[in-house]
C-alpha cells in the first residue's frame, strides 16, 4: 500500500510569532500554557478556576466567585471556530480586557462598597467605551444586578464580556457601516445561541 | 478588523467568500497585506520594501537544521538581487527549465512543482503574476498567489534573499540574473512559516498549492489494469503527472541507475503513444527529466535501435533527437522502472482552455466538532451518522467508447484544513476517509434530510476511499452508475476535531449539496394562554410559591426549580444556577418586571414538564444525563430542526465531556424558543432576514 512520505515538518506561523514576541508576551504565554494544559486551549472550568484564583486574592471586589455558566458564556462570545475553548490569541483578548475593567471597577465604585451600584453602573461602561441609552442601562441593571441594583464583581466582568462581544460582532458584520445589520436564521441562531 | 471576532467572525468569513473572495479572481490577502497599496507607499515614499511579517532574520530560515546560530545559517546575510547583479531580471523569454536549480534545501519535490509550473504559461501565470520587474516602478516588493485549502491567497513578500558566500542558498537560476524562481520560494515559504518547512513536502502537496488541482496516486507495482487509460485522459484534460523512483536509502538520493535513470527525483509524464512495432501495437510513454538533461539509456531512448523499425510517417513527429531530458520508453519497462505515478488533476477555473476536457468540481467546507460532528468511522454505529453528509447526483454516465459498463467516474478529495495552526505546536494529522451509499427510493430528490443511525445498520456502503489514513489528503477515483449517492466523511476515531475541505471531480454533469435540515420550529401558541384557562390547583400552587407580591423571583424560581428537581431522582444535575434561572426569567418576563407572573409562569411550568419527558426518551442509557450525541434528536422532538452548524454550536455551548444535564437541556431550549421568535419579530413578512439597529441588538443579545 502507499506509504506515505513523512508529513512535512509543521509549517506555522506560530513558530515564527513565538520568536517575535516581546518578554511580557512571552511571559503571558507560558501562564497560558500552564493554564491551558496539554490540549493548549483553555475550557470554561480551566477559565473559571483562574478568575476565582484571583478574585480571592482581591478582598475589595465583592463576588460568590464566577459560576460555571457564566465562564460558559464568555469562552462562546470569544470562540471563533465553536469549540468550546478559548486559543491563545482569543483567551489573550479576554485576558487584556478582564484586566482593563478590573482596575475600571475599584476606580467607579465610588463609595467603595465593593459593588457598582445601579447610580455607578453608567458612568464605568461610558468609560470602558459603551455609551449606552437609558434603556439599555436600565436593562442591563435588571438583567444582571441583584434586587437592590447592586453589581457585583463576577456579574460586572460577565456583564462587559458579552457587551463587548457583541459590539464587535455587530461592527463586523455592518461591513457598509450604515448603523444596521441584516442575518438569516442560521446566522442569528449562531450569534445569539453561541453566546 | 477586530483581533477576536468570536463567531461573528466566521460568520463574516463565509460571508466574503460567498461573495468570491478566495477564489481565482480575488485571492485573500495573507495576514492582510495589499500589495498595490504597499507597493505605492514604498514608491511615494521613495524606500525599498522590508516585509515586518517575514523579516529577513535567522528565524525565518527555519527551526531545526536552519535554526539561528545553526552551522548551516552563521553567516548568512539577505540581499536584494540589486545587490547580487548589475541587471537582474524577474522573468526573461517565459519561464524554462534553467531557472530551476536545487539549493542547499531537500526540496526537488518543490522543484517538480515549479517546473510543472514552466511546462504552462497559464499554470505560471496563476501563480506569478504579471507586471512584476525590477526595471519599471521597483520597489523591493513582489507578490504570489498559491491555493491554501480551498481558497487563493496573495502572498507579499520583500525580495531580500538568503545569501552564503556570496551565493543564493536556495533555488537560484543557471545563468544567475533570474529571480522568479528564489522570490516564489521565499513566498511559499512565508506561507508555510520558513523555509525549512518546505523540506520534505509531498510532491502532490506541491501540485495541489500551486494549481488547485486535486492529486491521485498510483504505485506502480500494483497498477490498475487500465493505468494507460486513465494517463492517457489525464494527458488530455491537461492535468500534471509526475513520477518518481523510490529510493531505498539516504545516499540513494538522485544516484543514477545504469541505464541513467535518477532515483529519488521527480520527472513529468508528457506523453502517450502506441506504435505500429514488429506488426503489433507497442505501448510507449514519453517521461522528462525537469534538469533537462540526464535521459534514458534503455529500448525507445533517443537514439536507440526500435525507432528503425517503425514506418517513418510515425517517427517524424515522435522522436527528438536531442539532450533535452525528454525520452521515450516501453510502457511495461516504465512500470517496472519506476515506482510511483502521482497525477494532479486541474480544476476548469486553474485552466480554461476549452479545447480540453475538464473536471466539474464542488467544494465544501464541513467541521468534526466533540460531541456533536465528529462521528468516527463506520466502525463506530451508534455516532458514525452524526458526521456531516453530502449528496452527489451523477447524471451522464462517461462517453467512452472502450468500456460497455454504464459508469460515470468521478473523483472525491477530502482534505483536513490545519485547523489548530494558530494554537498547536506540531501538526496532528487525523486519520481520514469517507463512504459512500446510495440513496434509498424514498429520500430520492429530496435535500433535507440527515440520514439516521438505522440507515447506516441496514445498508452497507457502495464504495469507499481506499484507506483511512493521516495524510493531509485522501482522494479516490471511483466509478458508479448514475444516481443519487450520499458520501459521508470522518475521521478513524469519534471525537477527534479537525475542520475539511470536501471536494468532488465529475467528468460530466453531476450536482452536490450538503443534505441537512432546514432551520424551522413549530413555536406553541403560548400567548394564546390567559388567566382563566389556569386550573385552580396551579393557581393555589403559584400564590404560595410567588409570596405576596404574586410574583415569582429569580431567587424563588430556582428555590422551586431545584425542589422539583429533588424529586426527580433519577436525573443527574448539578441543579439550576442562578445564572440559568436569571436568563429564563429574562427570556420569559414579557412586562419587563424581572418576575414571572402567573401567566408567565404557567408557560414555563408547561414547557419545562413537556421537555422533561422528551429528556427521559433520549437518555436511552437512562444515566439521568443524555449524550450530546442524542441532543439533535431531543431538539427535533421538541419541536426545532437545526442543521450540522447549529447542533455543533449548542453541544460546544450546553454540553460538558459529550453529556448534557436536565438543567443545561432546559436553559437550552427556553432560550432557543425565545430566540426563534424574536427573530420572527425582526422578520414580520418572512423574508428569511431580520433587520435591526445596534440598540435593538444590543436589546434582544444582552438579555439572553
Amino acid at each position: 500500500q502507499f506509504v506515505p512520505s513523512d508529513p512535512p515538518p509543521p509549517r506555522r506561523p506560530v513558530q515564527y510569532a513565538e520568536h517575535n514576541e516581546s518578554n511580557e508576551e512571552k511571559q503571558f504565554r507560558r501562564v497560558f500554557q500552564q493554564l491551558a494544559g496539554d490540549d493548549m486551549e483553555v475550557s470554561p472550568s480551566e477559565l473559571m478556576n483562574i478568575l476565582n484564583r484571583i478574585v480571592t486574592k482581591h478582598q475589595d471586589l465583592k463576588t460568590e466567585g464566577f459560576s460555571i455558566e457564566s465562564c460558559r458564556s464568555m469562552v462562546a462570545v470569544m470562540d471563533e471556530d465553536s469549540t468550546g475553548k478559548l486559543g491563545f490569541h482569543e483567551f489573550k483578548h479576554l485576558w487584556d480586557n478582564i484586566k482593563k475593567w478590573q482596575a475600571m471597577y475599584k476606580t467607579y465604585d465610588s463609595d467603595s462598597s465593593g459593588f457598582i451600584s445601579a447610580d455607578e453602573l453608567p458612568n464605568a461602561f461610558r468609560a470602558a467605551g459603551f455609551p449606552l441609552n437609558d434603556q439599555l442601562f436600565s436593562m442591563i441593571i435588571r438583567r444582571y444586578s441583584d434586587d437592590n441594583g447592586n453589581l457585583d464583581f463576577d456579574n460586572y466582568i460577565g456583564c462587559l464580556v458579552r457587551l463587548d462581544a457583541m459590539c464587535r460582532a455587530f461592527k463586523t458584520l455592518d461591513r457598509d457601516n450604515n448603523g444596521t445589520i441584516k442575518v438569516n436564521v442560521q446566522e442569528w441562531l449562531q450569534l445569539t445561541m453561541y453566546s | 478588523m477586530y483581533p477576536s471576532g468570536g463567531i461573528s467572525a466566521t460568520i463574516h468569513a463565509n460571508r466574503l467568500r460567498a461573495e468570491g473572495m478566495g477564489s481565482k479572481e480575488q485571492a485573500l490577502h495573507f495576514s492582510n497585506q495589499d500589495y498595490e497599496a504597499l507597493k505605492q507607499e514604498c514608491l511615494d515614499s521613495g524606500c525599498l520594501f522590508e516585509d515586518p511579517c517575514f523579516p529577513a532574520e535567522p528565524p525565518s530560515l527555519g527551526f531545526k537544521e536552519l535554526a539561528p546560530y545553526s552551522s548551516k545559517t552563521r553567516d548568512v546575510e539577505w540581499k536584494r538581487p540589486t545587490e547580487l547583479t548589475d541587471d537582474p531580471q524577474f522573468i526573461v523569454g517565459g519561464a524554462t527549465r534553467t531557472d530551476i536549480c536545487q539549493g542547499a534545501l531537500g526540496d526537488c519535490w518543490l522543484l517538480a512543482a515549479i517546473a510543472s509550473l514552466t511546462l504552462n504559461e497559464r499554470l505560471l501565470h496563476r501563480v506569478v503574476p504579471h507586471g512584476q520587474s525590477f526595471q519599471d516602478d521597483y520597489a523591493g516588493i513582489f507578490h504570489f498567489q498559491f491555493w491554501q485549502f480551498g481558497e487563493w491567497v496573495d502572498v507579499v513578500i520583500d525580495d531580500r534573499l538568503p545569501v552564503k558566500d556570496g551565493e543564493i542558498m536556495f533555488v537560484h537560476s543557471a545563468e544567475g540574473n533570474e529571480f522568479w524562481s528564489a522570490l516564489l520560494e521565499k513566498a511559499y515559504a512565508k506561507l508555510n512559516g520558513s523555509y525549512e518547512a518546505l523540506s520534505g513536502g509531498s510532491t502532490t502537496e506541491g501540485f495541489e498549492d500551486f494549481t488547485g488541482g486535486v492529486s491521485e496516486m498510483y504505485e506502480l507495482r500494483k497498477a490498475p489494469k487500465d493505468l494507460h487509460r486513465i494517463i492517457g485522459k489525464a494527458l488530455d484534460r491537461g492535468s500534471l503527472l509526475g513520477c518518481s523512483i523510490d529510493i531505498t536509502s539516504a545516499f540513494d538520493m538522485e544516484a543514477v541507475t545504469f541505464k541513467k535513470l535518477v532515483k529519488g527525483h521527480a520527472y513529468s509524464v508528457t506523453g502517450l503513444k502506441e506504435v505500429d512495432f514488429r506488426g503489433n501495437m507497442e505501448r510507449l510513454i514519453r517521461i522528462r527529466n525537469p534538469w533537462g538533461q540526464v535521459e534514458w539509456t534503455g529500448a525507445w531512448s533517443d537514439n536507440s535501435p526500435e525507432w528503425d523499425e517503425v514506418d517513418p510517417s510515425e517517427r517524424e513527429d515522435l522522436h527528438l533527437q536531442m539532450e533535452d531530458g525528454e525520452f521515450w520508453m516501453s510502457f511495461s519497462e516504465f512500470k517496472r522502472q519506476f515506482s510511483r505515478l502521482e497525477i494532479c488533476n486541474l480544476t476548469p477555473d486553474a485552466l480554461s482552455e476549452d479545447s480540453l476536457g475538464h473536471w466539474n468540481t464542488m467544494k465544501f467546507y464541513g467541521a468534526w466538532r466533540r460531541g456533536s460532528t465528529a462521528g468516527g468511522c463506520r466502525n463506530h454505529p451508534n455516532t458514525f451518522w452524526i458526521n456531516p453528509q453530502y449528496k452527489i447526483t451523477l447524471l451522464e454516465e462517461d462517453d467512452d467508447p472502450e468500456d460497455d459498463e454504464v459508469a460515470c467516474s468521478f473523483l472525491v478529495a477530502l482534505m483536513q484544513k490545519d485547523r489548530r495552526r494558530y494554537r498547536r505546536h506540531g501538526q496532528d494529522m487525523h486519520t481520514i476517509g469517507f463512504a459512500l451509499y446510495e440513496i434509498p427510493e424514498e429520500y430520492r430528490g429530496c435535500q433535507n434530510v440527515h440520514l439516521k443511525k438505522d440507515f447506516f445498520l441496514k445498508h452497507s456502503s457502495c464504495a469507499r476511499s481506499e484507506t483511512f489514513i493521516n495524510l493531509r489528503e485522501v482522494s479516490t477515483r471511483l466509478r458508479l452508475p448514475p444516481g443519487e449517492y450520499l458520501v459521508v466523511p470522518s475521521t478513524f476515531e469519534p471525537s477527534k476535531e479537525a475542520d475539511f475541505v470536501l471536494r468532488v471531480f465529475t467528468e460530466k454533469q453531476s450536482e452536490t449539496e450538503e443534505l441537512d435540515e432546514e432551520i424551522s420550529a413549530d413555536l406553541g401558541d403560548d400567548d394564546e394562554i390567559t388567566e382563566d384557562d389556569i386550573d385552580d390547583s396551579f393557581k393555589s400552587m403559584f400564590a404560595q410559591l410567588a409570596g405576596e407580591d404574586m410574583e415569582i423571583s429569580i431567587q424563588e424560581l430556582r428555590t422551586i426549580l431545584n425542589r422539583v428537581l429533588s424529586r426527580h431522582k433519577d436525573l443527574k444535575t448539578d441543579g439550576f444556577s442562578v445564572e440559568s434561572c436569571r436568563t429564563m426569567v429574562n427570556l420569559m418576563d414579557k412586562d419587563g418586571s424581572a418576575r414571572l407572573g402567573l401567566v408567565e409562569f404557567q408557560i414555563l411550568w408547561n414547557k419545562i414538564r413537556k421537555w422533561l419527558v422528551i429528556f427521559r426518551d433520549f437518555d436511552l442509557d437512562k444515566s439521568g444525563a443524555m449524550s450530546s450525541y442524542e441532543m439533535r434528536l431531543a431538539v427535533e422532538a421538541a419541536g426545532f430542526k437545526l442543521n450540522n452548524r447549529l447542533n455543533q454550536i449548542l453541544v460546544a455551548r450546553y454540553a460538558e465531556n459529550e453529556m448534557i444535564d436536565f438543567d443545561n437541556f432546559i436553559c437550552c431550549l427556553v432560550k432557543l424558543e425565545a430566540m426563534f421568535r424574536y427573530f420572527q419579530q425582526f422578520d414580520k413578512e418572512g423574508s428569511g432576514e431580520a433587520e435591526m439597529n445596534i440598540s435593538e441588538w444590543l436589546y434582544l443579545t444582552m438579555c439572553g
